[in-house]
């Protein structure tokens, strides 16, 4: 019975999906309302099975065999049901935000039709039981959500959508690698699960893999957008989450390399979105840096005995960040629908006498600054924690100083968080501006944004009471988690408080010194945002993509040419030679009148000869040829003579012209 | 059952087709094009009915005569059989419908630059169905030499396919076609006349004839004679260095005919390799050999070759040509493997690529009659105007890539898994990671073209956007291969099922 829960879970939105689009060819409004349903009622279906797995059920495990080969298998635990619910109330609110922002687009049909199958994707991924199903559903996912980064069809967007598939497919063909290599190859499991990783790192927007987050999410509808990086990216690190738990634990080259990934992730993430003049590429390149954040706990869940903290710390910090950037990307959402722009000149002051979008925002962005009191603190805290832990149990490790860095950088990252929210933050809802006057948003709208605003507002003020209850119930069945002594822990201890402390004095530093200071200018009589990020600096541009499309096609297309002719010359050659078709025969040459005759009698006297006298040997040439050819050599000669004799005849005369001259002076 | 009624039984798939395609070529002129169509489609049907009764004679021999006292010519039904021929004949019929809108455009059409006229459709439909009957004789064969008949038989016969337009460009094809076939055929001769002086029969026997290894003394002469054989019939599967033919043929060819070139006729030099292979010289003997490595290495490159090109490649036509030339060496690159899931995934991949193969060529095909584009970079935007035969495009196309749950990925999944178990040194990764980069540049040729369609940007005017869709005789041949793509992939064992346990054991008999 449970296990047919499963499987209408899996299916349900793809017939969600086929539905919508027949009605949306009639019924724009309709459609809207079963894409809303079918997103209400997966909901429903994923709270359905939290119940199963809290109460007497437990785990449910189907699958089938066969199917594609290898068969499919799908399992619940805490960790799976917990965020498929969350992903599917995500959908719900997206679906109902989509039908206002979505409201004067093209296309629309074609949107939700993948909006939908995407979401049976995501079950999927959450629910497979082994990487080959993940796999499936992975690939699935990648290609379906394509289609959202592409809606709008300008520039950027292609660009942006052909971005994110180049980069999803090859990171794609590696990971299929590395889940072949890891179940019939017998190499070394670093190497198998570093590829496997690569799939899942590209999805998370890790470092250099993560070009295409800033471009993709700006460019995206606002509610895809806010799914993109609330629950796509999440994806991601749900798989390296999985390989490292059941292969990798305790790995110090794994962990170590995590450490670095995730501490450059989240410094580049920050970096970029200080410079940012663009509201939505600010929350984007924020995602990047979260992520950061969320690898550097799975590091230290890899690398520390005692991993509770740090399990629940990543943990959590998803649950924040996939709410946190529903309640940012939403906003996003709004202004953009009302103002048409996300240039931060262009929209400040927007959120003046908007107070519930006021409220939202701000709980979203302290959340994620990590101030105490919100949500993002709570995980950011379990995190640091955990480094903290680190440091005082492996005093003596060669890892030691890494993780000392890391812990500094990962203080200041904190302060360049709060740095960039501080600034999108003021320049929508304290600056003056043209934008004051646009109207807000719809009602089911503005729900959108302020109930996931509410329930962060709830976690952050109590956290031992909600928090660390999801932290313990979601529990990844492939993750062994060694219980801490430290857990739960006091979040407003002063301890605890002093990191928080330390990074809001460098983002309040950050913010009045750089962002004030250096990215602003004055221009008439106020100060605007500049753009001061260097424009020859992008990865993508200069470096995979000139390498990619240019240089590695170039060799490997001169190469294949060549090989590709290499046949073909030899039948050419031999066409020349060997297969040469015979020369024609020469035109026959006529003469005149008088070689013509002399030639045709001696014709008729040779063939006269050859059938009496010379049978044995006869004379097979032409007279009349022979003779006119002669005429025709003894004319050039003639001719040649001439022109010798006119030229010589020429000299002599001029010689003579001189001599005279010679004798007159 | 008595002997008569299984040689009829065999025989007919064979016979019938030639005596209807004789018909259709002997009423030249004096069909109307319905009737002429109604014909052939009846035919094709009947064929397709006559294939699947034939399965039923399995493992009989039957032998229609002696070319000398000890070479007969010879037909019986197997599992390599049964799987070739089933495909043919569907392929065949579905390929037919579409071509009975298609050819309309194609029958004596006036070239108005090079003051040609194409041949008539007669003529097509005439060695249409013979050259199915030809072909079923091929997959029938009993022995190398039966094979190697029917084998010259088709070429000659799918000259026509080639020269159809009869345009320089065509001509100089078909000359190519020729020279390239011939050549290849003279290496296959080459190979089996030592063969039949070392082993005295060329009979089909699964496992290979030379029960006790190869005999002392002629292993230098009979090795070679299998890379020759191989690479003989590697020219038809148009694996390099002699694929030489398939970029020119294929372009020039009507559509229906390029897609049979390349989903079926290809096919037939992969059968040709089996059957050296598995069924002459027996895996075992050349398992570990020098030929197995060459073997592999063109494979590969071929692989790498065929995708890069077609990457560069700006007609369409063209690129589906050179993506054959990639795609038919996967399926040579899983025999070479010389394993039980190599071989699964190399049969495997002969269906994917037929039904992918065709549904590409089909759509090009649509999209030539309909709008008459050829060239890569005309197609922006005609997702809007023919949605169904893009939508079909995009299924092949992620097949062709190998994305779940297409049929291409589980085909390149058991490739990849016979490569990696194989035990061989170098190939067991490179051949994975080389199958892998070309599905990549097979994304960047295929995919790139359904984004640009689907996606023309901001600049595309809806105001003028006309609906061109194909007509239901050209869209249903499509869709049920493009339904082929997604239900092969969910469910190969449709396909890989025929390679049974103890074909397994007899083929593979040093896995014991």
């Amino acid at each position: 019975m449970s296990q047919i829960m499963i499987w209408t879970l899996l299916f349900f939105p793809m017939f969600g999906a086929v539905l919508s689009y027949l009605t949306g060819r009639t019924n724009k409004i309709a459609r809207n309302y079963v894409v809303m349903g079918t997103a209400l009622l997966e909901a429903i279906g994923a709270g359905v099975l939290l119940w199963l797995e809290i109460g007497s059920v437990g785990s449910i495990s189907t699958g089938v065999e066969n199917v594609l080969g290898l068969g499919l298998h799908f399992t619940t635990d805490g960790f799976r049901v917990f965020y498929l619910l969350l992903a599917c109330l995500l959908w719900f609110a997206c679906s109902v935000f989509s039908g206002e922002y979505m409201g004067h687009e093209r296309n629309r049909n074609r949107y939700y039709f993948f909006w939908l199958v995407t979401l049976s994707a995501v079950t999927g991924v959450l629910l497979s039981a082994d990487l080959f199903t993940t796999f499936v559903f992975f690939e699935v996912m990648s290609f379906t959500s394509f289609v959202w980064v592409i809606q709008a069809e300008k520039e950027e967007s292609i660009q942006a959508g052909k971005l994110y598939l180049g980069i999803g497919v090859i990171s794609g063909l590696v990971m299929l690698m590395g889940i072949l290599l890891d179940t019939y190859g017998g190499t070394g499991e670093l190497l198998t699960s570093a590829l496997i990783c690569v799939g899942f790192a590209a999805k998370a927007g890790l470092f250099l893999l993560h070009v295409w987050l800033p471009k993709a999410h700006t460019v995206a509808p606002a509610p895809a957008s806010a799914i993109l990086s609330g629950i796509l990216t999440k994806m991601g690190i749900f798989g390296i989450l999985v390989v490292t738990g059941s292969k990798m634990l305790h790995n110090e080259v794994w962990g170590l390399s995590l450490l670095i990934i995730g501490i450059a992730t989240m410094f580049t993430g920050a970096f970029l979105a200080l410079f940012s003049v663009n509201f939505k590429r600010t929350l984007a390149c924020s995602s990047v840096s979260q992520m950061g954040f969320i690898i550097t706990g799975i590091s230290m869940y890899t690398l520390l005995h005692e991993n509770e903290l740090a399990i629940n710390g990543s943990l959590l910090h998803m649950m924040n960040h996939s709410l946190i950037k529903l309640v940012l990307f939403l906003t996003a959402g709004v202004i953009f629908m009302k103002t048409e722009s996300l240039d931060l000149n262009e929209i400040r002051g927007f959120g003046k006498n908007k107070p519930f979008l006021h409220m939202a925002f701000l709980v979203g962005a302290y959340s994620i600054a990590g101030i105490p009191l919100g949500s993002g603190y709570v995980s950011k805290t379990l995190i640091h924690e955990s480094m903290v832990e680190y440091m005082h149990e492996f005093g003596e490790s060669v890892l030691l100083p890494y993780v000392k860095t890391a812990e500094v950088l990962f203080l200041i990252t904190g302060g360049m968080t709060l740095a960039y929210m501080l600034k999108l933050y003021i320049a929508v809802f304290w600056e003056d501006g043209e934008a004051k006057k646009a109207p807000c948003c719809k009602m089911s709208s503005l729900l959108c944004v302020l109930i996931p605003a509410v329930i962060l507002f709830v976690f952050g003020i109590l956290p031992n009471r909600t928090m660390d209850l999801i932290a313990e119930f979601a529990r990844l069945e492939e993750t062994t988690v060694v219980e801490s002594h430290h857990w739960p822990v006091q979040y407003f201890a002063w301890t605890n408080l002093k990191g928080a402390v330390i990074s809001i004095s460098i983002g309040l530093v950050l913010y009045f010194g750089l962002i004030r200071g250096l990215l602003m200018k004055k221009e008439g009589d106020r100060r605007v945002y500049i753009n001061r990020w260097p424009v020859w600096f992008d990865l993508e541009k200069n470096l995979y993509q000139p390498v990619l499309l240019g240089v590695l096609p170039f060799i490997g297309g001169l190469f294949c040419r060549i090989l590709d002719k290499t046949t073909d010359f030899f039948a050419l050659i031999l066409r020349k030679n060997v297969f040469k078709p015979k020369k024609k025969h020469r035109p026959v040459v006529v003469g005149n009148e008088f070689t013509y005759a002399v030639g045709s009698f001696l014709d008729g006297v040779v063939q006269f000869l050859n059938v009496t006298v010379l049978r044995k040997r006869p004379i097979r040439k032409s007279y009349v040829e022979q003779l006119a050819i002669r005429s025709m050599e003894a004319d050039a000669t003639m001719r040649l003579v001439g022109r010798g004799m006119s030229f010589g005849l020429m000299l002599f005369g001029i010689g003579l012209v001189f001599t005279l001259l010679y004798l007159l002076f | 059952m008595n002997q008569w009624m299984i040689n009829v039984q065999v025989v007919l798939p064979v016979l019938f087709p030639m005596v209807c395609g004789l018909i259709v070529l002997c009423l030249n002129k004096k069909l109307s094009a319905g009737i002429r169509n109604a014909f052939v489609l009846f035919s094709l049907l009947a064929e397709l009915l006559l294939t699947v009764f034939s399965f039923g004679a399995k493992g009989e021999v039957v032998l229609l005569w002696n070319l000398t006292k000890d070479i007969p010519v010879a037909f019986r039904v197997d599992e390599m059989t049964m799987l070739f021929s089933g495909l043919l004949s569907l392929v065949w019929l579905l390929v037919g419908i579409f071509s009975f809108e298609y050819m309309k455009h194609e029958d004596e059409a006036e070239h108005e630059a090079e003051h040609t006229k194409s041949l008539s459709g007669t003529v097509f439909y005439g060695c249409y169905l013979f050259v199915i009957g030809v072909m079923q004789g091929i997959f029938m064969a009993e022995n190398l030499v039966t094979f190697y008949l029917f084998y010259e038989f088709m070429t000659l016969l799918s000259v026509p396919f080639v020269l159809h337009t009869m345009t320089k460009e065509a001509i100089y094809a078909a000359k190519k076609y020729l020279f390239y076939s011939i050549a290849g055929a003279s290496f296959a001769v080459f190979g089996f006349a030592f063969l039949y002086g070392a082993a005295g029969t060329l009979s089909f026997v699964p496992g290979g004839i030379f029960t006790e290894g190869l005999p002392v003394g002629k292993e230098t002469v009979l090795l070679l004679s299998a890379f020759f054989m191989i690479i003989g019939f590697g020219t038809k599967a148009g694996m390099f260095p002699m694929h030489g033919w398939l970029p020119s043929a294929h372009p020039v060819a009507p559509a229906p005919a390029s897609a049979v070139l390349s989903g079926i006729i290809t096919k037939t030099g992969v059968l040709g390799i089996i059957r050296v292979v598995f069924y002459l010289f027996g895996e075992k003997n050349l398992t570990g050999t020098w030929v197995q490595t060459a073997f592999l290495l063109l494979t590969l490159t071929t692989v790498f070759m065929g995708s890069m090109l077609a990457y560069k490649e700006q007609v369409l036509k063209k690129r589906l040509a050179y993506s054959t030339v990639s795609q038919v060496s996967y399926v040579l690159f899983g025999i070479a493997l010389m394993h039980p899931v190599a071989l699964m995934g190399a049969l495997l991949h002969v269906v994917c690529h037929s039904v992918m193969k065709c549904t590409l060529f089909l759509n090009a095909g649509a999209i030539i009659y309909k709008t008459g584009r050829t060239k890569v970079t005309e197609l922006h935007g005609i997702g809007k105007e023919m949605p169904v035969t893009m939508w079909t495009f995009a299924i092949a196309g992620l097949g062709m890539v190998g994305i779940p749950p297409f049929c291409g990925f589980i085909s390149k999944w058991y490739l990849c898994q016979g490569a990696l178990e194989s035990g061989l040194t170098l190939y067991n990764w490179l051949g994975p990671v080389i199958l892998l980069v070309s599905a990549l540049l097979t994304a960047g040729y295929l995919i790139a073209v359904v984004i640009a369609a689907f996606f023309p940007g901001e600049g595309y005017d809806y105001q003028r956007l006309e609906k061109k869709e194909a007509n239901g005789k050209m869209l249903l041949p499509m869709i049920l291969f493009a339904a082929c793509v997604v239900i092969l992939g969910i469910m190969p064992q449709l396909v890989s099922g025929l390679l049974n346990e103890t074909l397994i054991s007899t083929l593979f008999q040093n896995l014991q």
